[in-house]
């Protein structure tokens, strides 16, 4: 105890002298001003874009309750005989209502840490609409989204943390031991009852303290602040928590860089230079690398092959259901027919052999379906493999796998939406095949997309693999140091 | 004298390691981008001829069966891959290459490959472009960014100048030295690249990729160009090599790496494009009032199932809804993709104080892979899929039932597919690509010009004294 607290009180004192002589660099505030712009705009940048994502989905479950509100109402007039129904919008018949004209929307709500990784938001779906129609037909792309910002990329919190933040870690330590070596205060220093690891440990927390400040709290009070303004209940702390966790992991890595760099005694000017090159290979070149190599070693089936494969089974069913699609329309100019008549109605054969095309279709391409779905968790398994080639990936795939906006949660929007297509097959195909009218009590039951969120264990734990996964080479980095900082010369 | 300075710079890049070791890495990550993008467009090529094939056949090959189910089972038109998508894949893995050509409605592409992709996706894809626009810059700076500022500090620069050694004859021989460490990497690349290239090239094309290939090393020559004058200016202005470093690993950050995204954004936000549902609701209200006015003008009454249009008239009622929707969706459909064209031409301004925009709007344009390219496919096909709307609705009207209430029934034979031509696109030729992409072009020329400029005046205030 006694041999710690004076250790402890100069870790302090070089601590707070190091923050007084940052304070004191008119380019650090400049820089540091400049990183602050760039957090809180990309903070409202994803904000900003979360709501736009809210409203439109707000927009879609509107028109969707709506539309199912006068549909019973077109139902109940028909059934008191005050209304008659148009041939394909007739919401007694469930073969329509299976169809596009009662199509329900499965929607991926966003959840409060959203703003700050808008991930693959933009690249995966978070609304289908859901019909009796095959998954081959409605689980595509749906947000119109110009091809050019795809490309481009958000700027966003996790954008700004992942790329930035490095950097400036950089601009503020590249010097941390060579530039006092070169100024010759670090003999000064080391020639007082300084250890060389408690004057490293020092600089660094003051300057972990400049730069966390900025990346973490700034961030976390916009948030909590925007959903406080915008009378949102102030959940997410423990994501809040993981992702402070997640970010002090990723600096501690580029701290721990640039310390093991600066112990191997070089020039700052070429620990600037190697520094750089690491963040070019880490943050860019490695990323890109292992997406090559993840994509060539499990690549995705071909969706060319599997639009071929569709119009195969497709015109299978069209010819096996032939017979039912020459059938005519009955009910042109004879309205009564549209009606239900002791609970049963009558299905047009074209209709009939509508359901059953798309039934058919459905079932012979579920195989084609599973096997994308094996190989997008095939290519997901091996990035959580590999990803700690860079931090970088770690930090992003950690990032967007808290706020919500990673492969994870989209995989399980996807199967859950596959879930309710069964759940509103399993409603609609034994009364379509029973020619049963739809009365309103059935309408009230009609299946709803109900969102079931990620367990928090399970975030929870990815979160802690990719802390881990951060930790482990920041660590193994600060070892390397130490024992290099033990041959460390002054001169 | 001009010469004899370039060859004292590069020799002194070769002796102390940059251009071996920044260089061989950029080389090597050129080739092995070379490798991948032959092998991708060499296999996406090959399966989307065989598609396209397949395709037609199973067209030609259906049963008797009624004329307007076949339009709703429709074909598929499959989006070429460029030649020069080895070298810059551009919006392709972001767009989808199927179109569904179905009855009554303009369909959108489907399938885009970064939807079976991972978030490493956000990262980027590894292709020529990418490495040019990106680490580009990256090697000049490397190679370069002491090229004064070093000199200045050692000593040489003033003996060199007190030699009368003229400031801008110096400019021109670091410059022409940069250019020649960056041809020594990419020359070596870009023959590797030609002779891909013209592998790859469908035989009545090959012109006219190589001509766009050796377009596109003009535009990448005046991208580098500019970077070689900023790095040559910025060391010139700079009292030591470190704050020459320094500005320029900061702008390059800013440029390659930042405005991109920012500038995404802004565009985004200076024109704002629809939700999905916006859009959809905003095309089935019009598409509905323009289809009740063209029947209540032809049927007298907007009665779809009535009595006042026999389903023997449902041949002629079935032209004239796809008719009057063909504006419509050219309507909707223009709005939406000028709103992005507007955007981009935003970014491609942009490229003024950013380059990097304008030469990845210049680069994607050439190669075939921009948004104008694939807007003219989406038109091909769509006018593709309106002949055969056209063709089957003629033969509906033809074939209208004379027993008054049978229309369905009626099943047309094998001929009639065979009337329908395969679908056939041709690709915009060169001077189409470089009449869209002349904005980013003399912007890049105007932007090589103002970084000789910023450079030579940088130069001249350099003094022996």
């Amino acid at each position: 105890m006694t041999t710690h607290a004076p250790r402890r009180a100069r870790f302090a004192m070089i601590a707070l002298q190091e923050f007084r002589l940052l304070g004191r660099e008119p380019a650090l505030w400049m820089v540091g001003l400049l990183f602050l712009a760039l957090v809180v705009y990309a903070t409202v940048n994803g904000l900003a874009q979360t709501a736009a994502r809210h409203a439109a989905q707000a927009a879609v479950q509107q028109a969707d309750q709506s539309t199912r509100s006068a549909q019973r109402a077109l139902l109940l007039r028909m059934l008191a005989g005050t209304d008659a129904p148009k041939p394909f919008e007739n919401p007694a018949n469930p073969a329509v209502m299976a169809s596009s004209y009662g199509g329900s929307h499965a929607l991926l709500p966003g959840i409060a840490l959203a703003p700050v990784a808008l991930g693959q938001s933009d690249l995966f779906p978070s609304q289908f609409k859901v019909t009796h129609q095959s998954r081959v037909v409605f689980m595509n792309p749906s947000d119109i989204e110009s091809p050019w910002h795809l490309l481009s990329g958000h700027f966003d919190l996790a954008f700004v943390l992942i790329y930035v933040l490095p950097l400036l870690i950089f601009a503020l330590s590249y010097n941390l031991l060579s530039g006092e070596r070169e100024s010759g205060t670090l003999r000064l220093l080391l020639s007082q009852p300084l250890h060389l690891r408690t004057l490293v440990a020092g600089k660094l927390a003051a300057r972990a303290v400049a730069l966390l400040l900025p990346s973490v709290v700034v961030p976390a009070c916009v948030l909590l602040l925007a959903r406080w303004w915008m009378g949102e209940p102030a959940g997410g702390g423990a994501g809040l928590l993981w992702w402070a966790a997640l970010v002090g992991a990723y600096a501690l890595f580029w701290f721990a860089l640039v310390v093991a760099v600066n112990a191997f005694g070089a020039s700052s000017a070429t620990n600037a230079m190697v520094l750089v090159i690491a963040w070019v290979l880490l943050v860019l070149v490695v990323p890109v690398l292992l997406n090559l190599g993840v994509t060539t070693a499990s690549p995705a089936p071909s969706r060319t092959e599997l639009a071929t494969r569709t119009r195969v089974v497709t015109a299978e069913a069209m010819s096996k259901h032939a017979d039912l699609m020459s059938t005519d329309y009955q009910h042109v100019g004879r309205g009564a027919l549209l009606l239900p008549k002791d609970g049963k109605i009558e299905i047009a054969g074209r209709a009939l052999g509508n359901y059953r095309i798309q039934r058919d279709v459905d079932a012979a391409i579920q195989p084609d379906l599973d096997r994308f779905d094996r190989q997008s968790a095939r290519q997901q398994a091996l990035v959580a493999r590999f990803a700690i080639l860079s931090p970088a990936a770690v930090a992003y795939e950690g990032m967007t796998g808290l706020a919500g906006t990673g492969g994870r949660r989209h995989a399980r929007f996807a199967e859950q939406t596959t879930q309710f297509h069964r759940q509103w097959k399993d409603f609609f195909f034994p009364r379509i095949d029973a020619r049963a009218a739809l009365s309103a009590e059935d309408f009230d039951a009609i299946p709803r997309f109900a969102w079931r969120e990620e367990p928090p264990s399970v975030v929870r734990r990815h979160a802690l693999v990719a802390v881990v996964q951060l930790l482990l080479p920041g660590l193994l980095l600060l070892l390397l140091a130490t024992l290099r900082l033990r041959r460390f010369s002054v001169a | 004298m001009l010469r004899r300075i370039a060859a004292r710079e590069f020799l002194e890049r070769v002796r102390d390691g940059r251009l071996y070791w920044a260089g061989g890495l950029i080389l090597a990550l050129l080739l092995t981008a070379l490798a991948v993008g032959f092998a991708h467009q060499r296999a996406a090529q090959a399966e989307q001829k065989a598609a396209q094939a397949m395709d037609y056949q199973d067209w030609l090959h259906q049963d008797h069966r009624h004329p307007h189910d076949a339009a709703h089972q429709g074909m598929h038109a499959f989006k070429p891959e460029p030649a020069l998508s080895i070298l810059d894949p551009g919006i392709n893995p972001y767009i989808g290459s199927t179109i569904w050509l179905q009855a009554h409605r303009q369909s959108e592409v489907k399938f885009n490959p970064a939807q079976d992709a991972t978030g490493l996706q956000r990262f980027g894809n590894l292709s020529v472009g990418w490495i040019l626009q990106v680490l580009g810059p990256l090697l000049i700076i490397v190679l370069g960014f002491n090229a004064f500022a070093g000199e200045r500090e050692q000593g040489i620069l003033r003996q060199t100048l007190s030699l009368g050694v003229e400031p801008l004859r110096l400019l021109g021989g670091k410059a022409l030295a940069l250019a020649g460490c960056a041809g020594a990497l990419l020359l070596p690349a870009a023959l590797v690249a030609g002779a891909a290239l013209a592998v790859v090239a469908e035989p009545g094309e090959r012109a006219d990729t190589l001509l766009r290939f050796a377009f596109l090393g003009l535009g990448y020559a005046a991208y580098l160009g500019i970077w070689i004058f900023v790095v040559l200016g910025v060391s010139a202005a700079s009292r030591t090599s470190r704050v020459a470093i320094t500005v320029l690993l900061a702008l390059w950050i800013a440029q390659a790496v930042m405005a991109p995204r920012i500038l995404s954004e802004a565009s985004r936000l200076a024109h704002p494009s629809a939700t999905r549902l916006a859009f959809n609701q905003a095309l089935a209200a019009d598409l509905k009032a323009t289809s009740d006015r063209v029947w209540l003008q032809n049927f007298g009454t907007t009665e779809r199932w009535g009595a006042d249009v026999p389903l023997r008239q449902w041949g002629i009622a079935l032209r004239l809804d796809d008719q009057a929707s063909y504006p419509v969706y050219d309507r909707h459909f223009a709005r939406l993709w000028d709103t992005w064209e507007q955007q981009q031409r935003l970014q491609e301004w942009s490229g003024l104080v950013v380059p990097v925009l304008s030469m990845r709007a210049f680069s994607m344009g050439l190669a075939g892979t921009d948004f104008a390219h694939h807007r003219d496919f989406a038109v091909a096909a769509e006018q593709h899929r309106r002949h055969i709307q056209d063709l089957m609705s003629a033969d509906l009207v033809k074939h209208a039932d004379p027993l008054g209430d049978q229309h369905f029934a009626y099943q047309a034979s094998p001929e009639l597919w065979a009337s329908v031509p395969p679908f056939h696109y041709h690709k915009p030729r060169l001077g189409w690509a470089l009449g869209r992409q002349a904005l980013s072009l003399a912007v890049l020329c105007l932007g090589l010009v103002l970084a000789a400029a910023f450079a030579a005046a940088a130069v001249r205030r350099q003094s022996a004294l």
